[in-house]
């Protein structure tokens, strides 16, 4: 069997990844995929540590589901704001978002 | 989950309905084949039908007062809840009275707008009870998620905008962090119960629970920081609080802050107390850094909306304090300065007092449609009551009594003497001391700044009115008689499953 | 057998999530998305979550990927290939990054996680089923309201005017 590290230094590159993507792209939906990328890097750590360390209570499982069920949530008022603002300005680059300064 | 729990559910359960309520009754008489009535402005009776809503769930308050036990498995009965809970009531009442005027010329969708905001209060609810990390990741999405489209509503506005999509990447990001966090401690205990992880935690050896407790802390700080817009986790705040709609603002810089400093006391005390001199020592770095650049920024600012949105981030610093002071022994043997107290009377305070602000700026924007500091020059003769108002509500900011703020400042400062935290007190009271010159630059133009030729008399509709009066009289009043809300805090430093 | 397997698993799903985050053309990172989300449904068959494999591939792959690609359709310029892909700080970025995989990395191998000596339940799904309904009914109601919550949200802020 593989041991449960593996999947969790799996799980930390992938978020790591994520991060890089959220904090070096331009564009406010490739920043939004970088998020996604770290809310499955944190389902493979629930899925992981329940079935390695907490088999008898699906507590994992659930909160997988649900950390599943918000991000679709979460996309869809995401995509929302991110016509919306298009629509105004024709970009929804983050560094062109620059109405506010100070 | 038994019958009997539904009735500490009362709350969250009068506030859907409510806002349910508002959607339909919204929708009566507007026809899709009609564009005109889609576009007819909102009833105005809406908005009444929210505060009679709040009100019940107010009184739906009542049958949990004073018990402590654990509800549907995933949530908290006990006074803490019950404080922030109305607390979030009271605050968003406020918000929404202050926001009648202000929106209807600005936006069609008026019922949809309170019953957003009836929502965001449910959804704080439930943060501040929740007790176990699903629910609590739940909560804090719901609250997120509603706080999210009410930055964005106005869309055809640039700010708004630009507010909504910055605060959503933020947060969506600060959830992620926040849920990694969750995860590594749900790894190490197989549980997701807060008292559950404290009990799972208090077994494992010393070197042990730092390697896995320090990372924990600091990923779930990212998310709390983010609700309580603490530095570094507060780029958000100046952008999202400048080009809202000034009653959100009101509602994210009051209630939807005091919701992340709920959860962080909440977790760290009940799930993390083994950790308690690791967080302690975070929690203080953190604060002095949010209350300086809070205050070092706000110097600088020409805009209001901008100006109060750093205030409201060194007045985090502060209430931090309170926790990064948080006595270790229990309320009654650690004497009035217990440090969750003083949280509890600075947040009810600065939420009348920064409420009370963010309305007579509504005030002064929905007359002129300026929102900039040297717009209020000679207010005191265009609006004489609404300048004393903003006098009152900028002392009691500044700390200064006979004001509320005064006695939220002396309970968290009195924490970080209790403490023996001599120099995160020091640094506090230097903070204030800067503070009070840009506070008092605005209560200077409003004074001794003559007004433009064409500056018109302020008028205000009555609801704002009812608003800037009870925010004001309020902030007296804790100034001046603090005695009940002391007790009541006193009262609320009861959590389940903590001491 | 499953060590190999997992292996190369690993390395499909995380060279898919370099090329997510590192693509030029927005639509080609969301392809590259969808596999890394596949990635993930054959980690949770592997760890035998066959649920949430499914789940995985109906909301994230059915849902979550249509609307990211409908995002990118609809605000069009951001497909323009003359785009910049990165901000000015990206080397920084990359290096904090790196950082972050080898704290995470090293506080993963160094803490005792516990082990297990419990079986899996004979049906997990079922017990899934109840527990949904059971202690977690109070987060099950929450998230179904989050949900209505978010598509009046959505349309309140993308519907068009008139």
């Amino acid at each position: 069997m593989v041991p449960l590290t593996w999947y969790l230094v799996l799980a930390a590159a992938l978020f790591a990844i994520g991060m890089f993507g959220v904090l070096a792209r331009k564009n406010a939906v490739a920043v939004l995929m970088g998020v996604e990328l770290m809310l499955n890097a944190v389902n493979i750590n629930l899925l992981a540590f329940w079935r390695y360390t907490a088999l008898g209570e699906l507590v994992g499982h659930a909160f997988a589901v649900f950390v599943i069920t918000v991000a679709a949530a979460e996309a869809a008022v995401g995509v929302a704001l991110f016509i919306a603002v298009y629509r105004q300005r024709d970009t929804v680059n983050v560094e062109e978002l620059d109405a506010m300064k100070g | 989950m038994s019958l009997n729990d539904l009735i500490f559910l009362l709350p969250e359960l009068i506030l859907l309905l409510a806002a349910a309520a508002i959607f339909i009754l919204d929708l009566i008489g507007r026809r899709p084949d009609d564009p005109d009535t889609l576009m007819r402005p909102a009833k105005p009776w809406l908005s009444y039908v929210a505060l009679g809503g709040l009100a019940a769930a107010a009184l739906g308050l009542l049958p949990g007062v004073g018990q402590t036990r654990q509800v549907a498995a995933m949530l908290a009965a006990d006074p803490f809840a019950i404080f922030f809970k109305a607390l979030a009531i009271l605050g968003v009442a406020l918000v929404i009275a202050a926001a009648l005027p202000y929106m209807r010329t600005r936006t069609p969708y008026v019922g949809e707008f309170y019953a957003l905001l009836l929502v965001s209060a449910a959804a704080i609810c439930l943060v501040v009870s929740a007790a176990n990390l699903i629910m609590l990741y739940l909560a804090m999405e719901f609250l997120s998620i509603t706080s999210y489209v009410l930055a964005g509503y106005f869309r055809e506005d640039r700010k708004s905008g630009e507010a909504a999509i910055k605060y959503f990447l933020y947060g969506a990001t600060a959830s992620a962090v926040m849920l990694y966090g969750m995860s590594l401690l749900y790894g190490a205990t197989g549980t997701t119960d807060l008292a559950g992880i404290a009990q799972a935690l208090g077994q494992r050896g010393r070197a042990d629970l730092l390697w896995l407790g320090g990372p924990a802390i600091i990923l779930l700080l990212v998310g709390f920081g983010f609700k309580a817009s603490l530095v570094p986790f507060h780029q958000w705040a100046p952008d999202t609080y400048e080009g809202a709609p000034t009653p959100v603002t009101a509602f994210l810089s009051t209630a939807s802050k005091a919701a992340g400093f709920a959860i962080l006391i909440r977790v760290f005390l009940s799930a993390l107390p083994d950790l308690q001199p690791l967080w302690v020592a975070l929690l203080a770095l953190v604060s002095v850094l949010t209350m300086t650049l809070g205050n070092l920024t706000a110097i600088r600012q020409t805009n209001i909306k901008r100006m109060l949105a750093f205030s409201s981030i060194a007045q985090a610093g502060y209430i931090l304090i309170g926790v990064a002071a948080v006595a270790a022994e229990s309320g009654a043997t650690a004497g009035p300065f217990d440090g969750i107290n003083g949280v509890l009377i600075y947040l009810f305070a600065y939420l009348v007092t920064n409420v009370g602000a963010f309305a007579v700026v509504i005030a002064v924007e929905n007359r002129s449609g300026k929102v900039e500091i040297k717009d209020y020059a000679g207010l005191i003769r265009r609006a004489p009551w609404l300048a004393v108002a903003l006098f009152i509500f900028l002392l009691s900011l500044a700390g200064i009594p006979p004001t509320a703020g005064f006695v939220g400042k002396l309970f968290v400062f009195g924490a970080a003497v209790r403490a023996a935290m001599i120099p995160l007190a020091v640094i506090g009271a230097l903070n204030v001391v800067v503070s009070a010159f840009y506070y008092l630059n605005v209560v200077r133009v409003m004074f001794f700044v003559p007004p433009e030729p064409d500056a018109e008399p302020v008028v205000v509709a009555r609801p704002l009115q009812a608003t800037v009066l009870l925010t004001g009289a309020l902030t007296l009043l804790i100034g001046l008689l603090p005695g009940w809300l002391i007790q009541w805090a006193d009262q609320s430093v009861r959590l389940l499953a903590w001491r | 057998m499953e060590q190999l397997f997992f292996i190369l698993l690993a390395l499909l799903t995380l060279s898919a999530a370099l090329m997510v985050v590192t693509t030029r053309n927005l639509l080609h990172a969301a392809f590259w998305l969808i596999l890394v989300f596949f990635g993930i449904a054959g980690f949770f068959i592997l760890l035998h979550a066959e649920f949430l494999a499914v789940v995985q591939v109906l909301i994230y792959i059915g849902a979550i990927s249509t609307l990211i690609i409908f995002a990118i359709m609809l605000t069009r310029r951001i497909m323009d290939p003359q785009q910049p892909r990165f901000n000015s700080q990206w080397g920084l970025v990359g290096g904090l990054a790196a950082l972050l995989f080898v704290v995470l990395a090293a506080v993963t191998t160094r803490v005792a996680w516990p082990t297990t000596s419990a079986t899996l339940p004979a049906e997990p799904i079922k017990q899934l089923g109840a527990d949904f309904v059971g202690v977690y009914a109070v987060p099950f109601e929450v998230a179904s309201v989050l949900l209505v919550v978010a598509m009046i949200g959505a349309i309140i802020i993308a519907r068009e005017r008139g």
